[in-house]
């Protein structure tokens, strides 16, 4: 094995360094971690660029056994272990370089605003980047599900990172909850998976197979070795993979599990632009992704999957249309564009998914550090109603922001219109032969107006007309250090949909689908060929033959809707003095400012049925069960003035006590011994 | 002769520091407590033993077998000697023991040598409870674990102590009583002469039981069976017969509670394990339904009961309920990774408990106060004490890299793959306890520590002291310590659990239907 890939552990292990610094000595250092943290993942970052070109020439993947946890015969050891491959080696790159800017952002956010408590800040994102790299290098299920618990802990952290205030720390409890509650199903998936195959790997190694392919077998022939507990295999492996999709649903923030992701924001900024934007909420599609091999096999799982998204995709972004805050017109942006990857996988389009979770990662960061960057302009405050006119004083963030605006809203040729309308393309090829991924395919296409819509209404509100308070009048201006960060990504959201332009190859004729080659190459069960095999073979999905006519016309309808969108926010918003036209939706917008009363209905779950189901609990348990106890003593043992009298504190009185209860034992093993 | 030297240890050390003036019993307490550390540590490392105590082929380590007395018919030898289950239970003894004589050092303030006397006579009966493998000896100890725990919450506890120690004393008593007579029937079915659990175990497993009074040979294991199984599961404690735990906890000082919650409660589940599920692993099997049962019985109700409390003992308290409930699921799945899991899960347990037992007496030591209501905003004046909170309630969440995870997880593959009836789905309802317990741990966290600085009670802030904050930092290293590298332990549990799951092989698979018959017509017989 080439020698970069022997450096991969390095790459999860240099945060965990910083980690460790930033915890014990970040107090007594000049940026209180912050310099380890970038230390830390810049060395990742360049290492996870040599993995990738190593990858590249390679093509076979790296596996790597790093440490037994639990080690049994029978029925399965627990291990950690590593696995790179074009999936890994591309998701390494992406959680390298956002973690890298945002520290890198970080200090010009809460280093130069004064924040205290800067070393918990840092060991908590240096933790983050340590188990979010950790999870996508995993090797086997098992310690996915580990990882994927760690990043929910640095989240928790992170978004109660200021616990002085009332707001944080109830968000963090409330995103914890919610995603233990997908994670539950997660772990039941995992034990599942376990005790069905004897094995929780991704890939074979040494003789043994991965547990897809096991199913794959199971499926097609030999059913050895997998015990399905009395069902049909197929049937117990859709259980198994909506079992691990509640994990996903969670993290990701599917309906109806997204209702934490807006109220993570309350989190630092930097914060929300890495985790809860670019690469934490990305692990629920990523896992899909890992292991689709297994997802392949299930058509009522793809199903599932491809209709949650498509409705996630429509739901969250009809609610982003009237947000106030700029952070969480961007929050609910997030949920639906993850609804889009959930679509594209859902609908058998491995890459197209992939892509957009790649596009998606740079330019929502993107999006949210230019916020933060707004933010810390308006001495924090979030409501673009107060912003107004900020593109003359702050032109690095505007002409960042909007290329990230154009590319989240899917216009060409930004990198959001690839691969959007890849997922979009996918979608409709199945659809044409699936009414289900038809009606998918119809919430995703109609989401593509609303999300040019809320985008823009955000760039006109926040940048154009006049400024509308003093403080939009002469923002506060800030340094290279949040700059270069914005300039970076900006210069990728334009240019990273350039890896896979489906459409233009199909035009031209010319090879222009680089990522699609990218995933042909790699372990022989882990290529883009096997999974389309597995759909068309295994699971019996089709699309329809992909035409140049079908695909350059799919593509014209979301831009043209798109650009739709775009219109109507700037005939609505881009005015020198902008209304509060959402005003007009009447009822509709009290509904959508409501969240469709998501929330009220999960909190009352929570807090109305559980804590009162506890609270009956406990009066049943301390009138009846304790009641018994008392009342059984009372009359038995210690009536009435007896129990005052052995109460009396004389210590002869417990002396007593204790004899005469080993008194009793003692003739009561005489008289059942014999001996009298 | 090391449990000997151990025991020897704890209970001169007592005498010394009872007849000593109160001023040198803390610290000469913790010296012997660590002694006790010391040589426990020792043995640990000299750990020899191989298979399972009770079972054939099981090697005892520093094994003593030397006959004491007859007693009417009956031989009575002193027989103490460690398997892989034992041992880490003993270190876990010697460590917990240290770190609550540590953690009494600001809350004591009166009758010190008395308190810290007990401290380590309880540590002494404790060592002999988990080294005893003669049923008389192991009994000795087991009542006298009584006493000192009875003296410490009567004495030093909270307003209500006097009701809460009788009624852990008189629940605890008649419970052994149960068990005692339980235990006799088996004894007399088999009919052996010795009271040694290896010997009774050799013959329940190659010869047959015979007749008792009026119940017939499978009535008496079955009335043996449920007799001891209710005498444990008040120790352990399973619902119903948990009530006397959180009144307990309440009324008990911290250091005692730190005890009770991390080695008193695992009495009950160690004796499960050696009596119940080794002596008679064919009645376990038979009745495996209603014992998971009340299995998720405990883990749910003990998990909502905790969502209901505002006191943060109790809090802990009832969550300890629903903990044991997955030992007892991992007991009940009897297979490698359920009694493993559950083993691993005594321990992890242990330290966890621990650990938040001790967070909460340095709050209460600091505001005179336990109720969630009356404080918020903590982190800010004692962020260390906080972060070992945060860091405590989530390795009882089953936080990855922490103990309690790895004791989760492998007690979840046991009882999913379990061949009783419907396994994966009761499994499956018992792992809900995962979510309620974030509920309300995170809810507890949230009002306590987080948000503005509050105290109802007028106490000045002060910031805890060195040997307040020692046994924390000590707990969350063992804590991710057993988290990260569980083979540290677990390679000597599964050594001693192995030969256990052998026992299944020779099982019948009688099941459902006849369980409730069975019992009715041994209760029966008993009346009879």
């Amino acid at each position: 094995m080439a020698g970069p890939l022997e450096f991969a552990p390095a790459i999860a292990a240099l945060p965990f360094v910083s980690f460790v610094i930033a915890l014990f000595f970040g107090r007594y250092m000049p940026k209180k971690g912050a310099l380890a943290g970038i230390t830390a993942t810049g060395g990742s970052l360049l290492l996870a660029v040599w993995t990738y070109f190593a990858v590249m020439g390679n093509g076979e993947p790296h596996t790597e056994h790093l440490h037994t946890l639990v080690s049994v015969a029978e029925p399965f050891s627990l291990e950690l272990g590593i696995l790179i491959d074009q999936l890994s080696a591309l998701m390494l790159l992406i959680v390298t370089l956002i973690s890298f800017l945002v520290f890198v952002f970080s200090l010009g956010y809460m280093n130069d605003e004064g924040e205290t408590g800067l070393p918990r800040y840092y060991a908590g994102l240096s933790l983050f980047s340590f188990s979010m790299l950790s999870f996508v290098m995993a090797s086997n299920l098992f310690m996915a599900f580990m990882f994927f618990e760690l990043v929910g802990l640095c989240s928790y952290l992170l978004i109660g990172f200021w616990f002085r205030e009332d707001a944080p720390p109830s968000a963090a409890k409330k995103a914890f909850i919610v995603t233990r509650f997908g994670d539950y199903f997660f772990l039941i998936g995992v034990v599942g998976i376990l005790a069905t195959f004897g094995t929780s790997a991704f890939i074979g190694t040494g003789g043994t197979e991965s547990f897809p392919a096991l199913a794959e077998h199971a499926l097609t022939g030999s059913a050895d070795h997998v015990h399905t507990f009395g069902f049909d295999p197929q049937t117990w492996f859709t259980i198994l993979a909506l079992l691990v999709l509640g994990g996903v649903m969670g993290k990701s923030a599917q309906f109806p599990l997204h209702t934490w992701l807006p109220d993570a924001m309350e989190g630092p900024t930097p914060v929300s632009a890495l985790i809860h934007a670019a690469t934490m909420v990305a692990a629920g599609v990523y896992l899909v992704a890992r292991m689709y091999g297994f997802y392949a096999l299930s058509p009522t799982a793809l199903a599932i999957i491809a209709f949650v998204g498509g409705f996630t995709a429509l739901f969250a972004a009809t609610m982003g249309v009237v947000k106030r805050e700029i952070k969480q017109v961007l929050a609910y942006s997030t949920i639906s564009q993850y609804g889009y990857m959930m679509l594209a996988l859902g609908a058998g389009g491995y890459v197209a998914g992939v892509f957009h979770l790649t596009t998606h990662a740079v330019f929502k960061a993107l999006l949210f550090l230019g916020a933060g960057a707004v933010i810390v302009a308006m001495h924090h405050d979030e409501d673009m109603w107060k912003m107004g006119g900020l593109k003359n004083e702050l032109p690095v963030t505007y002409y960042t922001f909007l290329a990230g605006s154009l590319a989240l809203a899917g216009i060409i040729p930004f990198s959001g219109f690839w691969s959007k309308d890849e997922v979009l393309y996918e979608a409709l090829r199945l659809g044409l032969n699936d009414p289900v991924f038809m009606a998918a395919y119809a919430m995703g296409l109609i989401a593509v107006f609303f999300t040019g819509f809320y985008t823009f209404r955000m760039v006109f509100l926040t940048f154009h007309g006049e400024p509308r308070t003093n403080i939009a009048e002469s923002p506060h201006q800030y340094g290279w250090n949040m700059k270069a960060p914005l300039v970076v990504l900006g210069a990728l959201a334009v240019v990273v949909g350039l890896i896979n332009m489906a459409p233009l190859a199909k035009l031209t004729g010319m090879d222009l689908t680089y990522l699609h080659h990218w995933f042909e190459h790699g372990g022989e069960l882990l290529t883009v060929e096997h999974y389309h095999h597995l759909l068309t073979e295994v699971s019996g999905v089709h699309h329809v033959e992909s035409s140049t006519g079908l695909m350059l016309g799919s593509g014209a309808l979301s831009l043209g809707l798109a650009l739709a969108g775009v219109a109507v926010a700037h005939v609505l918003y881009n005015v020198p003095s902008p209304e509060e036209h959402t005003d007009k939706l009447g009822s509709i917008k009290t509904v959508l400012f409501n969240n469709y009363y998501q929330d009220e209905y999960q909190v009352w779950l929570a807090e109305g049925l559980t804590a009162n189901v506890a609270r009956a609990a406990n009066t049943f348990d301390q009138g009846v069960i304790d009641g018994a106890v008392n009342g059984v003593s009372s009359v038995s043992l210690f009536a009435g003035e007896r129990v005052r009298k052995v109460q009396t504190g004389v210590v002869t009185n417990y002396a007593a006590l204790l004899t005469a209860g080993l008194v009793v034992l003692l003739v009561a093993m005489g008289l059942l011994g014999g001996w009298f | 002769m090391l449990i000997e030297l151990l025991i020897a240890v704890c209970l001169l050390g007592a005498v010394g520091v009872f007849l000593l003036p109160d001023r040198y019993a803390p610290r000469l307490s913790f010296g012997i407590s660590v002694v006790a550390i010391a040589v426990s540590l020792y043995m640990f490392s000299a750990f020899d033993g191989a298979g399972n105590a009770l079972l054939e082929g099981g090697k005892l380590a520093f094994e003593t077998n030397a006959h004491w007395l007859s007693l009417g018919p009956y031989d009575l030898s002193w027989h103490v000697g460690l398997d892989g289950i034992s041992m880490p239970l003993i270190v876990l003894s010697t460590i917990l023991t240290s770190l609550a004589i540590l953690s009494a050092w600001t809350p004591i303030n009166e009758r010190k040598s008395q308190f810290y006397g007990l401290m380590l006579l309880l540590e002494g009966s404790l060592i002999g409870v988990f080294g005893a493998l003669d049923f008389f000896v192991w009994f000795i100890f087991w009542e006298a674990v009584l006493v000192p725990m009875y003296f410490l919450i009567g004495v030093w506890g909270g307003p209500r102590r006097k009701y809460a120690a009788i009624k852990f004393f008189v629940y605890t008593n008649v419970a052994s009583l149960v068990m005692f007579v339980g235990f006799f029937l088996l004894v007399m079915g088999a009919g052996v002469t010795s009271l040694g659990l290896p010997e009774l175990a050799q013959q329940l497993a190659t010869g047959s039981v015979s007749s008792v009074g009026g119940l017939s040979p499978q009535q008496v294991k079955v009335a043996a069976f449920f007799a001891m199984f209710a005498g444990f599961a008040v120790k352990v404690p399973v619902v119903p017969v948990h009530t006397w735990l959180p009144d307990a906890h309440v009324e008990a000082p911290t250091p005692v509670s730190v005890i009770l919650a991390g080695v008193l409660l695992k009495m009950g589940t160690y004796a499960l394990l050696r009596f119940n599920f080794t002596l008679l692993p064919e009645v376990a099997a038979d009745f495996a339904l209603v014992l998971v049962a009340i299995a998720v019985v405990s883990v749910i109700y003990g998990a909502l009961l905790a969502l209901a409390q505002q006191d943060l003992k109790r809090i802990v308290a009832y969550s300890s309920v629903s903990s044991m409930g997955y030992v007892i699921l991992g007991l009940v799945a009897f297979n490698l990774y359920g009694l493993g899991g559950a083993t691993f899960q005594m321990i992890s347990h242990g330290l966890i408990s621990g650990l938040l037992f001790l967070c909460v007496g340095v709050i209460y030591n600091t505001t005179h106060t336990r109720m969630v209501g009356d404080m918020s905003g903590l982190a800010d004046r004692m962020p260390i004490t906080a972060g070992a909170m945060v860091a405590g309630s989530f390795a009882y969440m089953g936080l990855p890299l922490m103990s309690g995870f790895v004791a989760e997880f492998m007690v979840f593959s046991g009882g999913f793959s379990a061949t009783f009836p419907h396994a994966q789905l009761l499994t499956a309802i018992a792992m809900f306890g995962i979510v309620i317990v974030a509920g309300y741990y995170l809810f507890a966290m949230q009002r306590t520590l987080f948000g503005s600085f509050r105290v109802a009670t007028d106490y000045e802030i002060t910031r805890a002291q060195p040997h307040d904050i020692a046994p924390l930092v000590v707990l969350i290293v063992l804590i991710i310590a057993l988290g990260s590298a569980p083979e540290l332990i677990f390679g000597m549990i599964q050594d001693a659990v192995t030969p256990m799951t052998e026992l299944t092989h020779t099982q019948h698979a009688a099941m459902g239907s006849m369980e409730l018959r069975d019992v009715v017509s041994t209760i029966g017989g008993v009346v009879r």
